[in-house]
């Protein structure tokens, strides 16, 4: 810049300089805002954003980077946009470099809502694969919630009558407004980075407009809940309320209520259950016992039986035996007497026996001595045999000229037939 | 008191232990002696689990959460980042 006969003359370069410092000291952005709807919407290499705003006779360039751009936008939606006008030294161009976007209308915001929603979602932050689990019995609760809402004391009554010895880590936040967001994302990492973490984070509001619940449709809030090392639960307001922080939360609760009722069990549930486990111990132990009785019975009426049998077997066998032996001590008195008798009637007969045989032999000794052919012979009769040694009794039969034996008293004869008369049955010799 | 209580007994291991020994009783088939064993240490467990659930209440702390951290380097951020 120089000064020429009372002239003022810039480079190019200085006078884009004069003319954005102007500009920022005529526009205060805490203070200004430009309204208007989006156009040519466009994000360059992920991280330029530029869009046209514009009304039906105007138009600005806007710039900013994608992690100032905390809502989603799409052209048509109706903005409010905070910023210092700015030209741009190489190109000439005037845009406004923005630091805040804020929506303008219910529309818009449901519309916001529902790009982030989808962007979300693409990126797998609602993936129920990454759910994680809740403990049963949580032992430490991270709590973040305005210390004095209704959510909070809602939650804690609940708590309180559903279990006990728990401890609560209450991480007091606004969960409403422009620090919210920024505050919830510093609780999560507070209560992350405790020595002793808890087991469970519980984050919850009570029920609001779209505009209310802002900071759990806030994209921070959401990553600091995806992000947690410690399992997150969201309550946040009425059953009807949906927010991003409820679909990237491990467990939806419907209500603060419905949170404490997710995150601890009931004590008399709980007392039901040891009871129940105790009766079922007993009855399973009782019922095993009396089948042990019941087995030891039997086994013991088994052995009685078997015992049983085996005496009556024994009690038999000796009655067998003392039978037999009975009968065998008869037989042998019996065979005893028998053979008395018989040796009593050998004895006593025997000598009649010799007698009589003695008689009977001095008879036979009689009678054959008459029958003794030599004494007739003696007496003058002799006996004619042939020469075969057969007596002779008759005539017929002897042919003439046979030679005969005649054995006479004293010697023998040897004769020849000489004739027969057979009639009178003499031969004569 | 309630500390005390709280050292001496993890409630979900106790628990989950009981229910343990519960699964096995209702197995059937059961071995006497085992049993009779598993039977009493689950009595214990119960005693326990009941006398804890009667003699301890909720505690509540807050913790301190530094926001200014946060959102100084929040804008910290922001300005870095602004061309």
């Amino acid at each position: 810049m120089r000064e020429e006969n009372g002239l003022v003359v810039y480079d190019v370069s200085e006078f884009i300089q004069y003319l954005n410092d102007t500009l920022s000291a005529i526009v205060d952005p805490a203070r200004v805002a430009v309204e208007g709807e989006v156009s040519s919407f466009n994000i360059s290499q992920g991280k330029w954003v530029r869009f046209d705003l514009k009304d039906a006779d105007g138009l600005m360039n806007c710039f900013l980077t994608t992690y100032q751009l905390r809502v989603d936008l799409e052209d048509g939606m109706k903005v409010r946009v905070y910023g210092t006008p700015k030209i741009y030294p190489k190109y000439g161009k005037l845009s406004i470099t923005v630091s805040r976007i804020e929506l303008v209308g219910e529309g818009a915001q449901r519309r916001a809502y529902e790009l982030m929603k989808k962007r979300l979602f693409e990126e797998g932050l609602f993936a129920p694969e990454r759910k994680r689990g809740i403990p049963r019995f949580p032992r430490r609760i991270g709590l973040i919630a305005s210390r004095e809402s209704a959510a909070c004391g809602d939650f804690l009554r609940i708590l309180g009558n559903r279990w006990s010895g728990v401890v609560v880590d209450l991480a007091h936040v606004q969960v409403q407004g422009e620090p919210a967001a920024p505050q919830i994302v510093a609780a999560f990492r507070a209560v992350n980075a405790r020595a002793e973490p808890p087991d469970v984070i519980v984050l919850t509001r009570g029920g609001g407009s779209l505009e209310d619940l802002a900071a759990f449709n806030d994209e921070r809030v959401a990553r600091a809940i995806f992000g947690s090392r410690v399992p997150v639960v969201v309550g946040v307001g009425h059953e009807r309320d949906e927010t991003i922080a409820d679909f990237v939360a491990d467990l939806r609760a419907s209500t603060p209520t419905n949170a404490a009722e997710l995150v601890v069990p009931d004590r008399r549930e709980i007392v039901y259950a040891i009871d129940s486990s105790v009766s079922r111990l007993s009855k399973t132990m009782d019922s095993r016992i009396a089948q042990t009785d019941s087995e030891l019975d039997r086994s013991v009426s088994r052995l009685e039986t078997h015992i049983r049998r085996a005496v009556h077997r024994i009690q038999a066998a000796i009655a067998g035996f003392r039978g037999a032996f009975r009968e065998f001590a008869a037989n042998a008195v019996s065979r005893e007497k028998e053979v008395r008798v018989m040796t009593t009637r050998l004895e006593s007969g025997s000598g009649r026996w010799l007698r009589k045989i003695d008689e009977r032999i001095a008879v036979a000794t009689r009678v054959l001595a008459t029958l003794d052919p030599k004494a007739v012979l003696r007496r003058g009769y002799s006996i004619v045999t042939d020469r075969q040694g057969r007596v002779v009794r008759e005539a017929a039969g002897v042919d003439i000229g046979a030679a005969l034996n005649i054995q006479l008293h004293r010697g023998t004869l040897t004769a020849e037939v000489l004739g027969a008369d057979k009639s009178q049955g003499t031969l004569p010799i | 008191m309630a500390m005390k209580t709280d050292k001496k007994l993890d409630f979900g291991e106790a628990f989950a232990e009981l229910e343990t020994i519960t699964d096995w009783f209702d197995k059937g088939e059961i071995d006497l002696e085992e049993g009779l064993a598993k039977f009493e240490r689950g009595l214990e467990l119960a005693a326990k689990l009941k006398a804890r659930l009667k003699t301890v209440e909720n505690k509540v702390e807050e913790i301190k959460v530094k926001f200014s951290d946060l959102i100084e380097d929040d804008d910290n951020k922001g300005d870095s980042d602004r061309v």
